[in-house]
């Protein structure tokens, strides 16, 4: 009988030796997602956030299946702090080469955070063929890029939206503007960096010439500005009805609480980053009502026609403890990592070229909408959720809540004009 | 328009006197360039707004505990780093501005970023002059400006430390032959330099957010003052203030915003060019200084 227990102790020291290394390899290798971004700014940091809840929910399920193994995927993070003002885009691309270089990443994801460093590390993930796929830089000349040499660029996607669809947004409640209000005189006022200097100069030529607008004024102000009375005054002075403002810094919420102060009779619509959160009633002493703001891709908004947003939306408030506060990047990020499994176990492989191929034939119903990408390797936004990715236009009401007024299909509510601005028809 | 540039121009010049005053003082007294400045004026806005919104302690106490929590990290910084390095001026700015740093990234190693960190406005509303319209906060900041300079005028002619300060920057061996300590007005006078960065946080703050990198921007305009005014000269920074706080307004307003930032480097060139030591600045060694 001891002899008996004894060769099936034997047996099971076998089995165990045999399927321990095994369970081991099988959960294999990890797939290195490089994300070099900059983590002092709100969007950085939040993008970073929805790529490691992205990661972890695939993880936990098992990992991506990559020819029948299971891997799963791990993050390294570098502060690139391409972001910040002055910080030259050698020190990006550095970062980028470390993670390829050093760190042995497979896949950068939510890249560079200015245009004029994802554009410039396109030809480092090229030279490489490391496929990356961007979350916040928006310059369409990523897409010009890729189209021109294929061969070089086809490493780079972006899943953020573009400075165009942007502009189509913009341009879509300008027009509502005019129909419904009569207004066409716009002061635009923008942040002097290249995203957005080109979409101001776009929304005049693509928006604001066609639709026959005066553009009455348009000041650049530096990173870190703080007093905009100087452009205020002028609105002010040459009867502006709309300002539009392009800005992604922190300081850019005073603009609206020095709109308030100096009861400038004008609508503000456009893009200020610190008004696209929740928090951002609380932050600005409740004197943003009436401002309108471009919320770049939902799930920042939770879009009750898009369930899969509002499960994005409540899935980041527990798991962080508080809600999505930028407008711009989330949603994309934590999507991002998603496309990028599923086009590694379509394409059964890491293999840059074949992911590439695989994550071009891309279409899935996510917290942003339908992601599919054009031929420019840019996610396609438009009106309809079910068709396209979806960006929106909200504006804020008392008691602290952002409505969606743009564009239509899931607008919750009509634009409403501030006290003291009257319809000019 | 021009009564408007007038009255933004005042206060961007309060703005800028307020941010130079505890630089000026720190520099003036104890001769050292603390180029941690910025850090303890975001330091001071954060630390307020901890005591207000984590602790939940009424708005004056926190006030309160950010200008004395500012005082205590500046003579915290003196005796641990400063004293060390004290009249070695290259190792005194590498000194302070990598405490300054290292102050700043703590912040946003703590997840200190986003647009939730704002401070409460004092009074809520707008004081209307013709067609110029201008928050009271902003009103706030020009009288406090005011305030404190005349305060600082009546303390360190009236009172023993206010005294002991001047006599320190007069001729420190002296000073010391009369009993008093320098090491110790060293130690005072970076509290008082970082208790006045913490009340021009406390009024400066509540017009925007408080952010991690507006502690650079601080410390620049800090410094174009106290350079073009003349390092230690509080009559030069007053005059600096309004020279460069109009210049910048006009700019803005009749040029464009994003020449602002010229304005002060313009002024810091020509002012190096002609008159190193300032417009009032008695520090002869400016050059090797700064």
């Amino acid at each position: 009988m001891k002899g008996k227990s004894f060769r099936w102790f034997l047996l099971g020291v076998l089995v165990l030796c045999l399927t321990i290394p095994t369970a081991i390899f099988a959960a294999g290798k990890p797939i290195i997602l490089g994300v070099p971004t900059s983590l002092g700014f709100l969007e950085g940091k939040e993008g970073l956030f929805c790529v490691k809840m992205a990661v972890d929910e695939i993880n936990a399920a098992g990992g991506v299946n990559v020819a029948g193994k299971k891997r799963p995927f791990k993050v390294i993070s570098i502060d690139a702090r391409g972001a910040e003002p002055g910080v030259p885009v050698a020190e990006v691309i550095k970062a980028h080469k470390k993670l390829i270089l050093e760190n042995k990443a497979n896949f950068i994801v939510f890249g560079s955070f200015r245009s004029e460093c994802a554009i410039a590390a396109m030809d480092v993930v090229g030279q490489y063929k490391i496929p990356m796929i961007l979350g916040t830089a928006m310059s369409p000349a990523m897409e010009k890029k890729v189209q021109t040499n294929y061969d070089k660029y086809k490493y780079t996607f972006r899943v953020c939206l573009n400075a165009v669809y942007l502009i189509k947004y913009l341009g879509g409640t300008m027009a509502y503007l005019n129909k419904q209000f009569g207004f066409d005189r716009v002061f635009i006022m923008n942040k002097d960096v290249a995203w957005a200097r080109k979409t101001g100069d776009l929304m005049v030529k693509l928006v604001f010439d066609k639709m026959g607008w005066k553009v009455v004024g348009r000041q650049a102000y530096p990173a870190g500005s703080s007093d905009f009375s100087a452009a205020l005054m002028k609105a002010r002075a040459k009867k502006a009805q709309v300002i539009l403002p392009i800005f992604d810094m922190p300081q850019s919420g005073i603009l609206v609480k020095q709109w308030k102060s100096m009861r400038v009779p004008t609508l503000i619509a456009g893009f200020i980053s610190p008004l696209a959160g929740p928090a951002a009633w609380n932050s600005f002493d409740k004197k943003i009502d009436g401002a309108i703001n471009s919320i770049f891709e939902i799930g920042n908004v939770p879009v009750p026609k898009v369930p899969k947003s509002v499960e994005f939306f409540n899935k980041y408030k527990k798991r962080y403890g508080r809600p999505i506060e930028a407008g711009h990047s989330p949603a994309p990020s934590y999507e991002m990592v998603y496309i990028l499994k599923e086009a590694i176990e379509r394409a059964g492989t890491i293999d840059g070229d074949a992911v590439v191929a695989e994550l071009e034939k891309t279409d899935r119903m996510g917290a942003i909408g339908r992601i599919r990408f054009n031929k420019g390797h840019q996610v396609i936004y438009g009106q309809d959720p079910n068709e396209t990715a979806m960006g929106c236009m909200v504006q804020w009401r008392k008691p602290g809540k952002r409505v969606i007024v743009y564009p239509p299909n899931i607008a919750e509510a009509k634009i409403q004009l501030p006290p003291g601005l009257r319809p000019a028809k | 328009m021009l009564i408007g540039t007038l009255v933004y121009g005042f206060v961007n010049s309060a703005i800028l006197a307020l941010v130079a005053m505890g630089f000026n003082l720190t520099f003036g007294i104890s001769g050292v360039a603390n180029f941690a400045y910025g850090a303890v004026y975001i330091f001071s806005g954060f630390f307020a707004w901890i005591l207000l919104n984590s602790a939940g302690l009424p708005y004056i106490v926190c006030v309160i505990g950010a200008i004395v929590g500012a005082g205590i990290l500046g003579i915290l910084m003196y005796y641990t780093v400063i004293l060390r390095v004290k009249g070695i001026a290259l190792s005194e700015v590498m000194a302070t501005f990598g405490l300054g740093l290292a102050i700043m990234e703590l912040f946003r190693y703590f997840d200190f970023v986003g647009f939730r960190y704002t401070l409460p406005i004092f009074f809520d509303g707008s004081l209307s002059m013709g067609e110029v319209y201008i928050d009271y906060q902003r009103l706030i900041i020009a009288l406090i400006a005011i305030a404190l300079t005349t305060f600082l005028y009546f303390f360190t002619r009236y009172t023993k430390i206010g005294l002991a300060f001047r006599a320190i920057a007069q001729d420190e061996r002296t000073a010391l032959t009369f009993g008093i300590e320098s090491d110790r007005i060293g130690a005072l006078s970076m509290a008082f330099g970082s208790a006045l960065a913490a009340v021009a946080a406390i009024v400066i703050l509540p017009l925007g957010t408080i952010a991690v990198e507006g502690g650079y921007e601080v410390l620049i305009n800090a410094l174009a003052v106290c350079i073009v005014g003349g390092l230690g000269s509080t009559v030069g920074i007053l005059v600096a203030s309004v020279l460069i706080g109009y210049a910048q307004t006009f700019t803005a307003n009749y040029l464009e915003p994003h020449w602002m930032i010229l304005v002060s480097l313009i002024a810091i060139a020509v002012i190096l060019t002609i008159k190193p030591s300032g417009l009032f600045g008695k520090q002869k060694e400016l050059e090797e200084r700064v």
